[in-house]
């Protein structure tokens, strides 16, 4: 994590290279992150179930991050508990964009009464507190895997509507745009071929922001305890327990946390590059 | 503008009102068997004059205007849990919330205005590398993740703030200050960097105007340009960043409370929703977003008031 650290500090004011490797390295890290969850079963040094005497050890050789309550081994663990959270940021992701995407579209080419209409609806629900609106959700449909991913995708979709809307609404008005209406192109023709290759940037920003909120709203249901459930396990999930056994490791508590705050800090680094790449392009 | 902006804003409130009440309703799970539990020997007769009793068997646009009603006039109805009103429940909670929300935003403005003031002297400076990535090392923290961090060193480690429990500031302020001392902290923590990174961006751009180089050339020192001339102008749109500010600190406290053992709203919400209990989560998702679009309004009419040139702007779109 130092490392990134000085990289970012060194490349924020420069132009052009270092900046791409703030990008890649952010991207590398967050590779290696997903890697390791999603290849667990072979990669992990024990079954995340395995129990042995050994309880609460502090980190070592034959425990790399140490062990729980049960003696369980928690680097492997948090590998098993990542696949969890992965599934449900990508998941939500996924909804959120698509739902975005169609929302954002419809409202940029409808205009008038439906684009009002449209808008004033992710007015509407972004009034209410994301984590409240959660609550709301959770306590109707309950919360397993597949239902949290719905349910943060649904959350992250009128944020994400807005964005793109406003994106598409800046491409339609370039000249580009202009000239391929006047050459006839069909709606569908002029979406595919020339606004979507041309807002990738932003939703791609918009994408990685996602990602992280939706690692974030998953964590915090899990850690109240209206989230992931036992016996599957989630970052937010191991956080909350770690919590209640302070008194007796502080690792238990401070890997989890570790892996979801790296997380989130590489896909916030990864978003403002993204970001800064598309302002350098349209300037 | 003001009148407008109200009716927007009442307009907001209605259509935040149906779709909690709407997506409460439409979605499966009963309240009354989730009261019952596992009592065992209740007959159907009794679980349909229960539902009867609380109104669940009314076509669902009754049940919202009388929801509605019953709320302007400061009647929330009763928890389907244990037959408590609503409205007490509320009340009971709401000064805690709302205690919190206004001690972590004084405590991110105490934070972001100086630091703002610090990386705007010299931009691309070590401080303001310093600064800045601190603040999106901060917004990279979850709430949770800072509250238990906070807990860890300041309760466990050295044992000098209390991690869990609430004193009512009519007890004694200073235990109660003290005991909210880490969770408006923890909120601060997320905020501080949002209005920081805000107020950075505002003040550079106020720094390019012409005035500010007539100010210079008249011979103004570099503080002073800053902090009368450059600041006063920045602070504008900083206030409308604000309100959105505690939109997400009120969204935040909902697991600070948690975590703290504050009794607040948040903290009644979530409980709510282990009891399935609609009715206070209902009233209690309404209220705080109320407390949100109700900071928005406030912010509008006052950045109107600080700068007559947003309210023509306003008037026509």
């Amino acid at each position: 994590m130092a490392e990134t650290t000085t990289v970012a500090i060194q490349a924020a004011p420069r132009r052009g290279r270092p900046r791409d490797v703030v990008a890649f390295a952010a991207a590398a890290i967050l590779a290696v992150i997903c890697l390791g969850c999603i290849f667990a079963p072979v990669l992990a040094p024990y079954d995340p179930t395995e129990l042995s005497p050994n309880r609460f050890a502090g980190p070592g050789w034959a425990h790399l991050l140490g062990t729980d309550e049960l003696g369980r081994d928690l680097l492997s663990r948090i590998m098993y508990a990542g696949r969890t959270t992965i599934e449900i940021a990508g998941g939500a992701t996924l909804v959120a964009m698509l739902l975005g995407l169609l929302w954002g579209l419809g409202a940029a080419f409808a205009r008038g009464v439906v684009d009002d209409i449209l808008m004033r609806l992710a007015d509407v629900t972004m009034a209410v507190p994301q984590m409240l609106l959660a609550l709301v959700f959770v306590a109707g449909f309950g919360a397993s895997p597949v239902k949290l991913a719905v349910i943060v995708g649904v959350l992250l979709t009128p944020v994400t509507a807005r964005m793109i809307r406003s994106a598409v609404l800046a491409e339609k008005a370039a000249d580009y745009y202009l000239s391929a209406v006047a050459c006839g192109m069909t709606r569908r023709r002029l979406v595919i071929t020339e606004i979507l290759p041309n807002v990738w940037a932003p939703v791609g920003v918009q994408a990685a922001i996602n990602v992280a909120s939706a690692v974030i709203l998953e964590a915090s249901l899990s850690f109240i305890g209206l989230g992931i459930q036992d016996p599957d396990i989630s970052w937010g999930l191991l956080v909350q327990w770690g919590y209640q056994k302070l008194s007796r490791s502080l690792g238990y508590v401070a890997f989890p946390a570790l892996a979801i705050l790296i997380t989130i800090w590489m896909l916030n680094l990864l978003a403002d590059q993204l970001g800064r790449t598309d302002g350098r392009r349209s300037s | 503008m003001i009148l407008r902006r109200l009716a927007v804003s009442v307009v907001m409130l209605t259509a935040v009102s149906a779709l909690i009440f709407v997506v409460l309703r439409l979605l499966p799970g009963d309240p009354v068997i989730t009261r019952l539990g596992a009592t065992p020997g209740i007959s159907p007769a009794t679980i349909a004059q229960l539902r009867k009793d609380a109104g669940l068997d009314d076509p669902i646009v009754v049940q919202y205007l009388s929801w509605m009603g019953g709320v302007l006039h400061g009647d929330f109805g009763r928890s389907y849990f244990n037959q408590y009103s609503v409205t007490q429940l509320i009340g009971q909670r709401l000064p805690t919330t709302i205690e919190l929300t206004i001690l972590s935003m004084i405590i991110a403005v105490v934070l972001a205005v100086p630091a703002a003031l610090l990386t705007a002297r010299r931009p691309g400076g070590v401080l303001d590398r310093a600064l800045t990535t601190l603040s999106s090392a901060g917004m990279a923290l979850p709430n949770f993740i800072v509250g238990v961090l906070l807990i860890v060193i300041f309760a466990v480690k050295w044992s000098v703030l209390p991690s869990r429990g609430f004193i009512p500031i009519g007890e004694s302020l200073g235990g109660n200050l003290r005991s909210m001392l880490l969770p408006s902290l923890t909120l601060a923590i997320a905020a501080a960097p949002l209005l920081l990174r805000f107020l950075r961006a505002s003040l550079l751009e106020v720094l390019t105007a012409p005035f500010i180089r007539t100010a210079r050339g008249k011979g103004a020192s570099d503080a002073r340009v800053l902090l009368l001339h450059a600041f006063r102008n920045a602070l504008i749109p900083a206030v409308t960043m604000l309100g959105l500010i505690v939109g997400y600190t009120l969204g935040g406290a909902v697991i600070i409370e948690y975590i703290f053992g504050l009794p607040g709203l948040g903290s009644l919400a979530v409980d709510s929703v282990t009891k399935r209990d609609y009715a206070v989560l209902q009233s209690c998702v309404l209220l705080i977003s109320a407390m949100f679009i109700l900071t928005t309004l406030v912010v509008d009419i006052v950045t109107g008031i600080l700068d007559p040139r947003l309210r023509t702007g306003r008037g026509r779109g």
